[in-house]
């Protein structure tokens, strides 16, 4: 048997993930939350595990760092990375959505500046429809953006929607459902085919 | 002064024996399946290029204008100037079986990587014959050429642009959907094929055969009998029947251990128009070689040619046997050192002159020449003023005639 290198996502989907595995008897014995350590090996040492940031995961995968990763599809999405998807693991669900201000009328002819974490997306999504945007990227606190003028509108993710009504922003348009999804490089899927398969068989069953 | 970064990978003398020993175990293994070497410009005519169904985006192509005006491409690949190559060659007559092969340097850029702009490929062409025999054949050149790196825990992946193309057909998809759904089958994203589909006007037999497809992945064997169960035409069936004769040619040749099937696999299917291949090896997370029959390409240039070839990204294997420490240690030492006093100048330097004629590497030094920096070499010899002398790890002797000193580097040689 080969061993596997699974990247996770660092904060939520990692916890849960790390919960998912127990169910399957996959153990990280020194792995607590608040440590600094970045690696951490399974008991048997066949899986080890990388801590990453959650938009780095995407690239880890795709250059083969590691064989398989655990990230939101939020990440997936904007980063194109050339993986495949195996797996759904309906964790931390939640939705890309435009939003605007509650008074927000939109104006026929005129070119829309979108605020976003999310360039790639946000252009994907109005190219589908055919609109010319300009983008505006932004690192947090994106609700601001349309507040001060910055952009009329923004792309984001939306879990409740609380942040956006208490600053005044209605969800406009969803583009698309999220959730933390698993996946592969392809080059081990090839070359380690029995040991990504058997580690995702044992997930695809603790998730039933 | 300026400064510049030194921005190449191979940047020292030895990558470069690395690289020069692989790509000539490559050229070896060709031309052992018959196959001549070719070279085509640098510089090509940029329409060949954007008029012409290929791999490449425009986008990544590096255009140059000379001086009239002419927008000409540094060669971002080597099969269209190759095939356009053969079909002015055969013009007139008809298409003879041919097989060349080529280790040239291609031109892309992208935004992802905007510093490398140049990599190595080496690849085998092969034009004038259709057959499963070809296919396989040309597949097991790959495998061969694969273990003659090296490398043990390698597959190739072999799909076929024809059976999804055909399936999809049924489906009557609008262009954009099409490509969401190909972007979709290619990550295996089973999940979101299945919400895709949903709102579509498919009928339900279809979407579960379309749905199937990523999955037909595995043993040669197990994916056909699954295949066969989605077959909704005679061309579907066609098809099938190909990869099943290629792929018992294939056990023929004793590698169907190297082998997994992948109806997924579904890149430049408008370029490809029958077996899609492309080969993984250990701890490398990109193909190393890629490759497919592409019959329609001497059609766009005039002249009908089936034609199937692949090729190796010679940088990626570099990076895997370095990786997986498969490398020739690259040889540091010389065969023998000189040194001699001036009075011996002469005879020493005749001597050097006659060793390198029989095929030895050799250095030589006055004695008193201010690079005296030791050299690495198993055998030194030192023309004196009184004596000649030999002297290796074993022994130390002195001789008078050059062919005296040949038969003590031969003895040297075979371990004396």
């Amino acid at each position: 048997m080969q061993s596997i290198t699974l990247a996770l996502a660092k904060g939520r989907p990692a916890k849960s993930t790390i919960a998912l595995l127990e169910k399957t008897d996959v153990r990280f014995g020194d792995f607590h939350e608040d440590s600094r350590k970045l690696v951490f090996f399974n008991n048997d040492r066949s899986i080890k595990l990388l801590f990453v940031k959650a938009v780095d995961v995407p690239t880890y995968v795709e250059k083969g760092a590691a064989d398989i990763g655990i990230v939101g599809k939020d990440n997936i999405l904007e980063s194109q990375a050339d993986v495949y998807e195996l797996l759904d693991l309906k964790l931390g669900k939640c939705k890309f959505a435009v939003a605007g201000k509650e008074d927000y009328i939109p104006e026929k002819g005129q070119q829309l500046t979108i605020a976003t974490k999310y360039p790639i997306i946000a252009q994907k999504h109005f190219e589908k429809k055919g609109e010319a945007i300009e983008i505006v990227k932004l690192n947090g606190s994106v609700e601001l953006a349309p507040l001060i003028g910055l952009a009329d509108l923004i792309v984001d993710i939306v879990e409740t929607g609380n942040t956006l009504k208490e600053n005044g922003l209605n969800v406009l348009e969803d583009i698309e459902p999220i959730s933390t999804r698993l996946i592969v490089n392809k080059a081990s899927f090839a070359t380690k085919s029995v040991e990504v398969q058997q580690f995702i068989s044992q997930l695809k069953s603790a998730l039933e | 002064m300026q400064r510049y970064t030194l921005n190449d990978r191979n940047k020292h003398v030895e990558d470069f024996q690395v690289r020069d020993n692989l790509i000539a175990t490559l050229k070896n293994r060709f031309t052992t399946y018959g196959y001549k070497q070719v070279r085509t410009k640098a510089f090509e005519n940029y329409e060949m290029y954007s008029d012409i169904t290929g791999t490449v985006q425009k986008d990544d192509m590096i255009k140059v204008i000379d001086t009239t005006g002419k927008v000409l491409v540094l060669r971002p690949d080597v099969t269209i100037p190759i095939t356009r190559m053969m079909t002015a060659v055969n013009q007139a007559n008809d298409v003879f079986s041919q097989r060349l092969f080529y280790v040239l340097d291609v031109f892309r850029q992208s935004q992802e990587m905007p510093n490398q702009k140049e990599s190595t490929q080496a690849g085998v062409e092969f034009f004038g014959e259709n057959t499963p025999e070809v296919d396989a054949e040309i597949m097991m050149l790959a495998v061969h050429t694969l273990k003659d790196l090296g490398f043990e825990n390698f597959k190739i992946e072999i799909g076929h642009a024809g059976f999804f193309k055909e399936l999809i057909q049924q489906a009557a998809l609008s262009e954009q959907d099409l490509q969401q759904l190909q972007a979709l089958i290619q990550s295996k994203n089973i999940a979101d094929i299945e919400l895709f589909l949903e709102g579509m006007p498919i009928e339900e037999e279809l979407k579960r055969a379309i749905q199937s497809i990523p999955l037909l992945y595995g043993a040669p064997d197990q994916v056909i009998q699954q295949a066969e169960k989605i077959i909704r035409s005679t061309h579907m069936q066609h098809v099938l029947q190909n990869l099943i004769d290629v792929f018992a040619l294939i056990k023929d040749y004793g590698v169907e251990e190297y082998v997994a099937m992948n109806l997924g696999l579904i890149n430049n299917m408008n370029y490809y128009t029958g077996i899609i291949f492309q080969g993984f090896v250990d701890r490398i997370g990109q193909p190393v070689l890629m490759g497919g029959r592409y019959d329609h390409l001497g059609k766009q240039l005039d002249k009908e040619m089936p034609a199937i070839g692949f090729a190796f990204e010679v940088d990626l294997l570099i990076h895997a046997i370095l990786e997986q420490g498969l490398a020739e240690a690259p040889n540091k030492l010389v065969d023998a050192v000189i040194y001699y006093t001036n009075e011996k100048q002469r005879e020493a330097l005749t001597t050097a002159v006659e060793l390198r004629n029989k095929g030895y590497q050799v250095l030589s030094f006055r004695n008193d020449s201010s690079n005296r920096n030791p050299i690495s070499s198993k055998s030194i010899i030192n023309f004196e003023k009184e004596q000649n002398l030999f002297s290796n790890e074993q022994i130390k002797q002195t001789f008078s005639k050059a062919d005296e000193l040949v038969k003590l580097l031969q003895g040297h040689k075979e371990g004396f």
